[in-house]
């Protein structure tokens, strides 16, 4: 009996009552690789290195950091990255990366723990994903600047594009300058800091989290509405624009909040007298 | 109908049928479009409408039971140095947990892991159990990034690129407050209970020229080890599978409008999109124009059942399939078995699609824990695997009785079309005829 089940095991011909608990557990909890990140190395934050980007692709730049995190190095500094796309992502470590000059997109994504300091512009997208510490841009950044993000500080001192924190899921975002439009898009979480002007449709859609603005707002988006600043949130925003230098021409006291409505939380299953009072 | 009047002289509405009207004073009554699970329902031309040719005189046949006849497939060597190798070539579906229960992710990941195949993950991120269960597991990337993170991602053993699915190409998606359960809330960085909107674009990139630069920020995370995949709903399939292979894929996967959906408004779920069948042939012809057919791998879903629809869809062309829908029948979804609780929501076997609503009696698509409760997840996954062994021999059958000793061998020559409709969209002749409507053959 025991060959027919083997035979019919071999045919495919495996019912519920032939067969037992065969299926393999792949990942145990019990393994310590499990809970250690993949890539993430043993640095010295005293221990500098320098290397010049400019004849290198991206990949060869991406892995000369690594490597460079390999060998204990926990300060690194990359000249003349000419704007290419890609640079400096998904680094799991803790890590002091400057770039002396201009990153182009993605430049920075799916980080979690580094700091980096960008003396140039960034392209879209820069710092997507960003799970933990901190980027700073000293000059302007493209559109959806940390899209996504999910923590940490990322901060442009300058101007940025429009959809600045789309989807953001958390972390803080900091804005010197002015931020374009449909910035806070479908925004989950976080806060965002705009110093200047915002562009229409601010916070178009958002679920939740917090932005304040210094400047003018063109206009805002579907279900943001103002909201009100508390004495703890003016301390905790003179605390992190404090951090990096910043201060709204306005002044800080004169900063101005915005948040989710809420209307459209359970619009899908709301009875059809409240979906009138919404729309 | 009561059982007085006499029936013989009424004349119902092909227009305003029963149900239109039903739809139409639902609408009138309720205020909001109909939201729904499962795929499209209404009738479309799908593999049935195609038959293959056995060998015979002109063609050799292979011995139905033992002459070899391989269905392995490797998807992904374009790029990637570690490409998926999968046993059969039917692979799971993305199915997000939020959707399904955690019961249900891990059936499925069990499922395909005993037969060597790979599952995916869905909106809402990479579940620990699933992990711990697939031994080829591909994390979707989506538009929302829902619970996305660069640790699950280089877990990950490809990573699917989602511009769309076939249920609801050019759309987001939609999960409801009743299954935004504290672990779902938690997972995608959301309140408790809201009803979720996920976007229909990718937050950071609008194009394909972006899209191959974010193609290459994934590769640069995950060190060129791990295939890419880009997935589209079939809508403009030529052009959309042609930049995806622009964008990097090594494997393009195109899902018919026949391809299921947790929630999205009926509306969009039988008006959006084209078939499966023309979209295979399509697809196709796009890898073919760029002298990519095979060198980039696509993978075909949306209503795929049987091993005969994935004879016939690799004869088309394409190197795999994936089944999502199908999967969740074999693990019991709309079984009779659960006609009473079918019958206490409003509804029967066979008919269910609220996946919405989270009040699923067979604990598949709930987060309900009472419910999710009813589903073994080892019982699930065995059925999922038996489910998959057999369309593999029903797919192996019907190879070897066209006299292929590897399942990819299969061509659009062994495919004649029963009906017009058919012919057209597959490019392959009407039976009994060399005749393929609206295609003038060179040869």
């Amino acid at each position: 009996m025991a060959s027919v089940t083997h035979k019919s095991h071999d045919m495919g011909l495996h019912t519920e009552q032939l067969t037992g608990r065969t299926q393999q557990r792949f990942f145990s909890a019990s393994e310590e690789e499990n809970y250690t990140y993949p890539w993430s190395f043993d640095v010295d934050f005293d221990n500098h290195a320098e290397f010049d980007a400019e004849s290198m692709s991206s990949s060869e730049v991406n892995r000369k950091i690594r490597e460079l995190m390999q060998q204990g190095f926990g300060s690194i500094t990359v000249k003349n990255p000419q704007a290419k796309h890609s640079l400096g992502v998904g680094i799991l470590n803790r890590l002091k990366l400057n770039f002396q000059g201009s990153l182009g997109y993605f430049g920075c994504g799916l980080n979690d723990g580094p700091n980096i300091h960008i003396s140039g512009r960034v392209g879209w997208s820069c710092a997507e994903n960003m799970m933990a510490g901190t980027v700073l841009i000293e000059q302007n950044a493209g559109s959806t600047f940390g899209a996504a993000m999910r923590g940490g500080d990322l901060v442009c001192r300058g101007d940025v594009g429009s959809r600045t924190g789309i989807d953001q899921k958390g972390g803080t975002i900091i804005i010197g300058g002015r931020s374009g439009a449909f910035s806070g898009f479908m925004m989950q979480r976080g806060r965002m800091v705009i110093c200047g002007d915002a562009g229409k449709n601010l916070g178009d859609s958002m679920y939740d989290g917090t932005i304040y603005v210094g400047g003018e707002v063109e206009d805002l988006g579907v279900d943001c509405v103002p909201g009100e600043m508390t004495d703890n949130e003016l301390k905790w925003l003179i605390n992190k624009l404090g951090m990096y230098d910043i201060e709204p021409s306005c002044g800080i006291a004169n900063m101005k909040k915005f948040v989710a409505g809420k209307q459209l939380w359970n619009y899908d299953n709301l009875e059809p007298a409240e979906k009138k009072l919404v729309l | 109908m009561k059982n007085n009047v006499d029936q013989s002289w009424l004349v119902e509405s092909a227009t305003f049928s029963r149900p239109v009207i039903r739809e139409i004073q639902r609408a009138a009554r309720e205020g909001i479009y109909d939201i729904r699970g499962f795929g499209a329902k209404r009738r479309l031309p799908t593999f049935d409408d195609l038959l293959l040719l056995g060998a015979s005189m002109s063609r050799y046949p292979l011995e139905g039971y033992r002459e070899k006849c391989d269905t392995q497939v490797t998807l992904g060597d374009r790029f990637a140095e570690k490409p998926l190798v999968i046993e059969t070539p039917i692979t799971i579906a993305g199915m997000s947990f939020g959707a399904l229960s955690a019961q249900a992710k891990e059936g499925l990941a069990r499922g395909a892991t005993e037969v060597g195949t790979s599952t995916t993950t869905g909106d809402g991120g990479m579940t620990p159990e699933e992990r711990q269960h697939s031994r080829l597991l591909v994390y979707q990337y989506l538009p929302s990034r829902y619970g996305m993170n660069p640790v699950d991602l280089r877990k990950a053993d490809a990573i699917e690129v989602v511009v769309g699915q076939g249920a609801k190409p050019g759309g987001g998606g939609m999960l409801l407050g009743q299954k935004i359960s504290d672990r779902v809330a938690e997972m995608r960085d959301l309140p408790k209970g809201i009803d979720q909107r996920s976007a229909c674009r990718h937050p950071d990139w609008t194009g394909p020229d972006d899209l191959e630069i974010k193609v290459q920020e994934l590769r640069e995370i995950t060190d060129w080890m791990v295939p890419i995949y880009i997935k589209v709903g079939a809508t403009r399939t030529f052009f959309d599978v042609q930049l995806a292979v622009k964008a990097g894929a090594d494997v393009v996967v195109v899902d018919g409008m026949q391809g299921g959906t947790a929630a999205t408004q009926d509306v969009f779920i039988e008006h959006v999109g084209i078939p499966t069948l023309p979209a295979v042939r399509i697809a196709v012809d796009a890898l073919k124009d760029l002298g990519m057919h095979r060198k980039v791998q696509l993978i075909v879903s949306g209503g795929i059942r049987s091993g005969a629809d994935v004879a016939k869809a690799l004869a088309l062309g394409a190197d795999a399939v994936s089944i999502g829908t199908a999967a969740l029948i074999a693990m019991g979804d709309n079984s009779p078995e659960y006609e009473d609780k079918y019958n206490e929501l409003g509804t029967s076997a066979g008919f269910y699609d609220d996946y919405q609503d989270g009040q699923d009696p067979t604990g598949i698509s709930t987060q309900n824990p009472d419910l999710g409760k009813l589903l073994d997840p080892d019982i699930a996954g065995r059925r999922v695997a038996n489910y998959l062994r057999v369309m593999t021999l029903e797919l192996q059958t019907l190879a070897r009785a066209a006299g292929k000793t590897n399942v990819r061998n299969l061509e659009r020559e062994d495919l004649v079309a029963l009906t017009v409709e058919s012919s057209a969209m597959a490019r392959v002749p009407l039976a009994g005829t060399n005749w393929i409507p609206g295609f003038e053959s060179t040869q």
